[in-house]
C-alpha cells in the first residue's frame, strides 16, 4: 500500500471540515476523489501533504482560532503525519496545489528548476526528466524564458504539474487542475495526466468534473460534508442512483 | 557620518565620493533588510542595529581584545551571524504572523541594543581603526585607501548577493520562497531553513557595512537610528521586493542628503526631511516605487 | 419615575459592563483611578496617572485609525505635534485661553488628517506607512527652519494651565480621557466604522459595491486626526512646554508599541497599553542606565507570548464567544447568556 490515512479529523477553530476520513491508494493506481465545493477534498489533500501542519505552525499569534489535526498518514509503510511538507515532499509524495499557483515572477524554466530542488542541476537523473517533461508538456520548452505570470491558465497548469514531477513523486496530488479551463484545453490536460498515470506515476486527483476524472481513474472517493461517502470503481459508483443524484450530480 | 576628503578640493568630487560611500552603506542595509523582508516576510526594524552592533562587535574585538584585523573580522561575522539567527528563531519567526507585532518586536529590539551598548561603551564617539592607510592619487583627486577599500567591498558584496540570487544553486530556493513560502514546501524546499540562511546573509551585509564604511566615521550606540528611517525609504521608494529597486534608491538618497550637507552646509539639519521629501514626490508620481509591481494578489 | 430610571441603569450596567469580566476589570480601574486623588496627594503619582490619559486619548485614536480601518500609520505624531504647537502658538501669540486653543489644535489635526489622507488615497499598504512616516519629519524639518516662531530646538514654554489646582487638572484630564475615548469606542462600533473595517479588508470590492470609499478614507483620517489633536494640545496645556519632540519619530511609534502591547482593534486595548507602559517606563527611572533596556525587555517577552496585545489574550482567556449569535460570555458560562446556546463543550477563541 503506498498511501494510507487512518480517522483523519480537520477543524479549523469550531467548524469540523474532516471527520475521520480513512482512505488508501495502491500503487500504480489513479485514484478519483471528488465531491461538492466545501466536501473537504482540498484540506484532505492539504492535511496528507503536511500544509495543515505547516499552516497550524505558522498562524501562530493570530486570532483566528485554533486548527485541530487528528489521524493517522501513512505514505510506503512511514508514518508521516508528524514530518514537516517538505519532508513529506522528500520522500515522494508531491502536491501539486489548487489554483496552480506558479512561482509569478519567475521563468518558466526557473519553475522547472524549482520543482527540481531536490535534484542536482545537470545531473544525468535530471536531464532525463526534464526531457520526460518537456515531451509530455512540449510547450513548456518553447516558453522556457517566459515569466511564469504571463503564461495562459491552461499551460500555468501545465507548468505547475511539469514542476511537480520535477520532485520525482510516487504519488502525485494534483488538486482541481481543471478549474476555469476551456473544455478543449481540459480534455487535453487530462489526456497528459493519463499519461502521467501511464507512466507509472501514482496519482490522486481531486476534481469537480466528475465526469472525466471517472472516465480515466481506477478507483473513486466522494466525499461530502467532511464525510467520506462513498467509495469504488467508476462503473460501480455510476450505478447507484441516490449517489448519482444527489452527490455527483450524473 | 558626513568626511571630508583632505587633499580632495572640487566640490562635485566631495558629492561623489562621499555619496558612492555613504550610497554604498545604505544600499547594504537596505539590500539586506528587503531580502530578510522578502523572503521569511518579516520586517526587521533591528536590522540597522545589526549594523550599529557590529560596529560595536569590531571595536571590542579589535580595540578591546587586541586581536588583529583578520580575526576580528572573521570572529564578528559568526558571532553578528549566530546573533541573528537566535534572534530570529527565538524571537521573531514565532510570532510572524502578526506582521505589526514583528514590526514592534524589531523596532523595540533595537531599542534593547541601543541601551545594552550605551551601558556597556557610554554615548561618546568612537571610531574604528581604519583597515588601510595612505592615499592614492586618481587623476587629479586624491583619495584614502580606506575609501577606496569600502568602495569595492561595497561593490563586491552587492555583486555576490546578485550571483546568490541568480547564479548560485541557492537562488532558486530563495526566490521560490520569497514568491510563495507554502508552495516553496510542496517542492521539497525547506522554507524554515531558507529564512534563517537569509537571515544569516542579511546579517552579513550589516557586518560588511560595519567593518568596510564604519571605520571611515564614528560610531556611537545611535548611529542606527537614521539609518533606519534611510533603509525604509529606501526599500519603500524602490518599490517592495525589488532588490535592483532599494540599491537604486539607497544611492538617490545618499547622493540628496550629501548634495545637500555640501552645497547648503547651514541647511544640513535638514537632511531627514528633504529625503522624506524626495520619497513622497516620488510615490505621487509612482505608487508603486521606482521598480515596484503592483501584484494581482496584493491589489 | 427615579426608581425605575435607577432600576434601568442597574439592569443596563449588569448586562452590559458586570456580564463580561473584561469590562468588570476597566469598570473597576475607571472607578479607582476617580478615587485616586482622595486616597493620596502624591503630585509625581497624580501626574503620571494624568499623563498616561492624555497618551491613551492619542493611542486609541492610533487604534481607530489602525487598527479599524488599516491605514498603518507610522507619522502618527503629525497629529499630536500640530495641534500641540497650534495651541502653544494661539495661547502664548494671540493669548486666547485654553477652552479655544485645544479645539483649535483638534482642528488643526483635523487638516493634517485631510493632508496625510492625500498620500493614502494614492499610494497603499507599506507605501502608505512610509508616506506617513515623511510628513512629521518634513514638519520637524520645517519648524527647525523658522525658530523666530516656533521656538526651534528649544521650543515654546510657558503656556496657560489647564485648571488652577492639580487636583483640577488631574480630573480635568481624566475625565476628558473618559468622554474623549466612550466617543471613539462608539465610532469603532458604529455602522461606519463596518465599513472602515471593509475597506481594510478590500478596498477594492468596498468600491465596487458602490461606497465612496474615497469620503470614508478621508472621513477616518479626520476623525483620528481630531481625537490625537485633542491629546496633543491637552499635552500642550497640560505640560506648558512644547518643543520639536512632540513630532519625533519615537513619538510616532511610541504609540505603536502601546498599541500592538495593549492589542489593536479595540479602542480599551491601546489605553490599557498606555496605563501600563508608560507609568512603567516612569518608575524606571529609579535606575536610569537600564530603563530602556529592562522597558525594552518586558516588550519584547510579552509580545513573545502574547503577540495577540494583552488586552486581547486575557479577554480570549476570560471570555468566549457565542459561535451562534458572537455575544461574548464569561468562560464559565455553560451556555450563551443572550441566545442560550451550548457553548460549554466549544473550544476557546485562540
Amino acid at each position: 500500500m503506498l498511501l494510507e490515512v487512518k480517522d483523519l479529523s480537520v477543524s479549523y477553530d469550531m467548524a469540523t471540515i474532516l471527520s475521520g476520513i480513512s482512505i488508501n491508494v495502491q500503487d500504480g493506481e489513479l485514484v478519483g476523489l471528488v465531491g461538492p465545493n466545501g466536501a473537504g477534498k482540498t484540506t484532505l489533500l492539504r492535511a496528507i501533504t503536511g500544509l495543515v501542519k505547516w499552516e497550524k505552525d505558522n498562524r501562530r499569534g493570530q486570532r483566528m482560532g485554533k486548527i485541530t489535526l487528528e489521524g493517522q498518514v501513512s505514505f510506503m509503510g512511514e508514518q508521516i503525519s508528524n514530518l514537516s511538507a517538505d519532508q513529506i515532499a522528500r520522500r515522494g509524495l508531491v502536491h501539486c496545489p489548487e489554483r496552480r499557483r506558479p512561482f509569478k515572477e519567475m521563468s518558466v524554466y526557473e519553475n522547472i528548476l524549482a520543482g527540481a530542488y531536490l535534484l542536482k542541476k545537470n545531473s544525468p537523473e535530471f536531464k532525463r526528466l526534464l526531457e520526460e517533461v518537456y515531451s509530455l508538456f512540449p510547450i513548456l520548452k518553447d516558453r522556457g524564458r517566459q515569466i511564469s505570470a504571463t503564461l495562459s491558465g491552461g499551460e500555468q497548469q501545465m507548468l505547475a504539474i511539469a514542476r511537480s514531477l520535477m520532485g520525482k513523486p510516487k504519488l502525485l496530488c494534483i488538486d482541481e487542475p481543471s478549474v476555469g479551463l476551456a473544455p478543449i484545453v481540459k480534455r487535453e490536460l487530462f489526456e497528459r495526466i493519463a499519461a502521467v498515470a501511464r507512466s507509472g506515476i501514482t496519482v490522486l486527483l481531486v476534481e469537480q468534473d466528475v465526469a472525466m476524472t471517472f472516465a480515466m481513474s481506477n478507483r473513486n472517493y466522494v466525499l461530502s460534508h467532511g464525510r467520506l461517502v462513498s467509495e469504488g470503481t467508476s462503473e460501480v459508483l455510476l450505478q447507484d442512483e441516490d449517489l448519482r443524484k444527489s452527490y455527483l450530480g450524473l | 557620518m558626513i568626511v571630508l576628503q583632505k587633499g580632495v578640493r572640487k566640490l562635485w568630487e566631495l558629492i561623489l565620493i562621499n555619496g558612492l560611500i555613504i550610497g554604498g552603506q545604505y544600499a547594504l542595509l537596505a539590500l539586506g533588510f528587503s531580502l530578510i523582508l522578502g523572503v521569511a516576510r518579516v520586517l526587521n526594524l533591528a536590522h540597522p542595529a545589526f549594523y550599529m552592533l557590529s560596529a560595536f562587535t569590531i571595536y571590542t574585538f579589535s580595540q578591546v581584545l587586541d586581536f588583529n584585523l583578520t580575526v576580528t573580522y572573521i570572529l564578528s561575522l559568526v558571532f553578528m551571524i549566530g546573533l541573528g539567527v537566535v534572534i530570529y528563531q527565538v524571537i521573531l519567526a514565532p510570532v510572524r504572523a502578526q506582521t505589526s507585532t514583528v514590526l514592534i518586536l524589531g523596532l523595540v529590539l533595537g531599542i534593547a541594543a541601543q541601551e545594552l551598548m550605551l551601558i556597556f561603551y557610554g554615548g561618546q564617539f568612537r571610531s574604528l581603526t581604519r583597515l588601510a592607510s595612505g592615499t592614492m592619487q586618481l587623476g587629479d583627486a586624491v583619495i584614502s585607501n580606506q575609501h577606496i577599500l569600502a568602495l569595492s567591498a561595497v561593490m563586491l558584496s552587492l555583486l555576490g548577493v546578485w550571483f546568490l540570487l541568480f547564479k548560485s544553486r541557492f537562488g532558486i530556493p530563495i526566490r521560490a520562497v520569497a514568491q510563495d513560502r507554502e508552495v516553496a514546501n510542496l517542492m521539497g524546499i525547506p522554507e524554515s531553513r531558507i529564512a534563517i540562511l537569509t537571515m544569516a546573509v542579511s546579517v552579513a551585509l550589516a557586518v560588511i557595512a560595519a567593518a568596510m564604511v564604519a571605520p571611515i566615521g564614528v560610531i556611537d550606540p545611535l548611529m542606527w537610528l537614521h539609518p533606519l528611517v534611510i533603509v525604509l525609504t529606501a526599500v519603500i521608494l524602490g518599490g517592495l521586493g525589488s532588490i535592483k529597486g532599494s540599491i537604486m534608491a539607497a544611492f538617490i538618497l545618499a547622493f540628496v542628503e550629501v548634495s545637500l550637507v555640501f552645497l547648503a552646509p547651514g541647511a544640513a539639519f535638514l537632511r531627514g526631511a528633504v529625503s522624506m521629501f524626495v520619497m513622497l514626490t516620488v510615490l505621487m508620481f509612482k505608487p508603486e516605487g521606482l521598480y515596484g509591481v503592483f501584484m494581482e494578489g496584493e491589489r | 419615575m427615579f426608581a425605575y430610571l435607577a432600576r434601568k441603569i442597574w439592569r443596563d450596567f449588569q448586562g452590559e459592563i458586570l456580564a463580561l469580566p473584561t469590562r468588570t476589570i476597566l469598570f473597576a480601574a475607571a472607578v479607582a483611578l476617580l478615587l485616586l486623588p482622595l486616597v493620596t496627594d502624591d503630585a509625581y503619582l497624580l501626574r503620571i496617572v494624568a499623563t498616561a490619559s492624555i497618551f491613551a486619548v492619542y493611542a486609541a485614536s492610533w487604534d481607530l485609525l489602525v487598527g479599524f480601518s488599516g491605514q498603518t500609520t507610522l507619522g502618527h505624531s503629525l497629529f499630536f505635534g500640530i495641534a500641540a504647537y497650534t495651541a502653544a502658538l494661539l495661547n502664548l501669540r494671540f493669548g486666547l485661553p485654553a477652552f479655544l486653543t485645544i479645539p483649535a489644535g483638534a482642528l488643526a489635526a483635523v487638516l493634517a488628517g485631510l493632508l496625510l489622507s492625500l498620500p493614502a488615497l494614492r499610494v497603499r499598504g507599506p507605501y502608505f506607512s512610509l508616506a506617513s512616516l515623511a510628513m512629521p519629519i518634513i514638519l520637524m524639518g520645517l519648524i527647525f527652519s523658522f525658530p523666530g516662531l516656533t521656538g526651534g530646538e528649544m521650543g515654546l514654554s510657558g503656556i496657560s494651565r489647564l485648571a488652577g489646582t492639580r487636583t483640577g487638572e488631574y480630573y480635568f484630564l481624566l475625565i476628558s480621557m473618559f468622554v474623549l475615548t466612550l466617543l471613539m469606542w462608539k465610532i469603532a462600533t458604529s455602522r461606519t466604522a463596518l465599513i472602515f473595517h471593509a475597506i481594510r479588508e478590500d478596498e477594492i470590492v468596498v468600491r465596487v459595491s458602490g461606497i465612496n470609499t474615497t469620503y470614508y478614507k478621508i472621513l477616518v483620517f479626520c476623525c483620528s486626526g481630531f481625537f490625537a489633536g485633542m491629546a496633543g494640545s491637552l499635552y500642550a496645556h497640560f505640560l506648558r512646554v512644547v518643543g520639536p519632540s512632540t513630532l519625533d519619530i519615537m513619538m510616532s511609534l511610541q504609540v505603536i508599541i502601546w498599541g500592538i502591547f495593549g492589542g489593536v482593534v479595540t479602542i480599551y486595548g491601546p489605553v490599557v497599553g498606555v496605563f501600563i507602559l508608560y507609568p512603567l517606563l516612569e518608575y524606571l527611572r529609579i535606575i536610569p542606565d537600564w530603563r530602556m533596556l529592562i522597558f525594552a525587555g518586558i516588550v519584547v517577552v510579552t509580545l513573545r507570548f502574547m503577540p495577540e496585545g494583552i488586552s486581547n489574550k486575557f479577554q480570549d482567556l476570560l471570555e468566549r464567544q457565542c459561535p451562534r449569535c458572537k455575544e461574548r460570555n464569561i468562560f464559565m458560562r455553560k451556555e450563551c447568556r443572550i441566545c442560550c446556546t451550548d457553548i460549554g463543550t466549544c473550544s476557546r477563541v485562540g
